[in-house]
């Protein structure tokens, strides 16, 4: 007999004992399709989310060049306060993204007092001058305990006014010999000494804090190659994609300028002709630029039916749909859906646009949105067009790859970029001579449920 | 009246170019890629051929390739967006390399040099 177990618990036990839950929530991060920060702090969170196991208060530090930067301070501000982030981390069905958006908002409120201050603390790494607390851990690449801090001569001014606490926990995030950032833990309200449990529990939270830092940095190195590289292959497109039109602009223009000019029917078909030819520059301008912006935002969890209408009643769809069958069909109700909304309408109508181009008039364009399940959401396009060859269809998600004879190839990079960006899924079937369907699959929630 | 062969994807500019280079003179022939005008080229015996690089279907490196071993001589020009393909070795075959501009001044002094006139 076989059992089947999620790779990834969906809750968070409340009967387990509170170290594993903690390793767990901690551990879920390398998983989650939210920023380097938003996880970070969760790791923070679970640090400091209980009288227990926990700490009260968790500070990070990140390296930056030689110095080490205050990040941000993070823990309830009473005892009362830390009861109820438990409360909230252990509740039955409650997921990762809720702790997030709970940390959101905890951080928004923080703002002004604690993480502003935080940011204004920077300590050199350099082991000639480095000599205090905090950065000394980094430095040495140790944990340390301080007591008695008030007393101590090896411990920073500044940090001591930020902190005014007796004791704390300094916990350096080193991987693959790379020191990363720093993690300050004390119990400012409760004031239990820190025991070596405590210090043991912490240090492991710490490695594994490292390692989540370090695949971070080297899978954005990577991206940043890949962009490198792309940017290479598109400085070619371009040219090409740009010459074209301006011969065209320069040849039909160059007629109309000549000495007796052309005849009257000639003359409006090359201003047609130079006018449709801007517009192709216009699109290739508005496309680079779209494509080429950095950051992707962020994704939120939001009503998806009047997305979704809007991009069908939009008078660009409207009028393309001229000729064919266009053919929706929703479910009567629709959840929220993890994405950020003007990607996803983007997306929608990139993926109608598709559909009609490979389809020839008469045939038809079905978009389907359902729930697939109680966590997820399926959005999907099929077309009864020409279908994606088998070469073609590895190469589907490469910037600047395009079959149309006027395309940019940005449109399915983009939509790539959006789902991989909320943590959605991609699925592409296609029969040459029979159509194509994409399906996207995001995280979805219940209507109107919050943490 | 020299025969000319434009071996060009996009269509507008097939147009410009039937109409710039038959006001020049010249009986242009105009075909959207390679095959369409390996074609044209065992039909009719052209004085000059123009063509781009990159279109669907064969490039037109791979079609001067072909063309040279057809052993017919007629003069090529390369018309392409691109600049790079210069580096391309089997591009020095043709007689002349003229990246696209908006003037088809440069295309057209090509001709006359490569026709004699």
């Amino acid at each position: 007999m076989i059992e089947k177990y999620n790779l990834l618990t969906s809750d968070f036990q409340r009967d387990a004992p509170k170290e594993m839950m903690l390793l767990s929530i901690i551990s879920q991060s390398f998983f989650q399709p939210f920023s380097l920060e938003d996880n970070l702090l969760v790791i923070l969170t679970a640090l400091t989310s209980g009288s227990g196991v926990g700490f009260n208060r968790a500070m990070l530090f990140l390296k930056d060049g030689d110095r080490l930067r205050g990040e941000v301070w993070l823990g309830p501000r009473t005892p009362e306060e830390a009861g109820y982030i438990w409360e909230v981390l252990s509740t039955p069905g409650i997921g990762y993204v809720e702790i997030i958006e709970h940390n959101r908002a905890l951080v928004s409120k923080n703002e002004s007092t604690l993480s502003h201050r935080i940011k204004s603390l920077v300590f050199t790494l350099d082991e000639e001058t480095c000599a205090q607390m905090p950065a000394l851990a980094a430095c040495n690449r140790e944990i340390y305990l301080v007591h008695d801090a008030f007393n101590e001569p090896m411990v920073d001014g500044k940090f001591m006014e930020l902190i005014q606490v007796d004791e704390f926990l300094c916990i350096p995030l080193i991987a693959r010999d790379e020191v990363f950032g720093e993690i300050i833990l004390d119990n400012a309200f409760t004031h239990v000494p820190i025991s070596p449990g405590d210090i043991k529990l912490a240090s492991l939270c710490g490695l594994i804090a490292s390692n989540y830092i370090y695949s971070t940095t080297l899978h954005q190195r990577l991206l940043d190659a890949e962009k490198m590289a792309a940017m290479g292959e598109m400085a070619m497109f371009v040219t090409h994609q740009l010459r074209n039109p301006l011969v065209t602009i320069g040849g039909f223009t160059d007629q109309l300028l000549q000495p007796g000019g052309v005849a009257d029917n000639k003359r409006e078909r090359n201003l047609r002709i130079i006018r449709d030819e801007i517009q192709r520059l216009e699109n290739i301008v508005y496309q680079m630029g779209h494509f080429l912006k950095i950051s992707m935002k962020e994704p939120v969890y939001f009503d998806v039916a009047p997305v979704i209408e809007a991009v069908i009643q939009s008078p660009e769809v409207q009028t393309r749909k001229q000729g064919y069958a266009l053919n929706v069909k929703f479910e009567a109700c629709l959840p929220q859906v993890y994405c950020d909304p003007t990607s996803l309408g983007e997306v929608l109508r990139n993926l109608l646009d598709n559909a009609f181009d490979a389809t020839p008039p008469g045939g038809t364009v079905s978009v389907r949105a359902y729930k697939k399940n109680k966590t997820s959401f399926v959005l999907s396009v099929r077309d009864t067009g020409k279908g994606i060859s088998s070469p073609d269809k590895s190469q589907l998600f490469r910037p600047f790859f395009t079959t149309k004879e006027k395309g940019m190839g940005l449109g399915l990079p983009f939509l790539k970029r959006v789902m991989d960006n909320c943590g959605g899924q991609v699925e592409v079937q296609s029969r040459v001579g029979k159509g194509s369907l994409f399906k996207l699959i995001f995280q979805s929630r219940e209507e109107g449920r919050r943490p | 009246m020299k025969k000319i062969l434009v071996v060009e994807d996009e269509k507008v500019l097939c147009l410009l170019y039937e109409e710039e280079l038959g006001k020049e003179g010249y009986a242009v022939t105009v075909v959207y890629d390679a095959d369409a005008a390996l074609e044209a080229l065992g039909k009719t015996a052209f004085d000059l051929i123009i063509t781009d690089i990159r279109m669907p279907g064969k490039n037109g490196i791979e079609l001067i390739t072909q063309i040279m071993g057809l052993r017919k001589d007629i003069p090529i020009i390369i018309n392409s967006a691109y600049q790079s393909y210069k580096e391309d070795f089997m591009t020095w075959a043709a007689d002349a390399y003229v990246v696209k501009s908006s003037s088809l001044d440069e295309l057209k002094l090509k001709i006359r040099e490569l026709l004699g006139e």
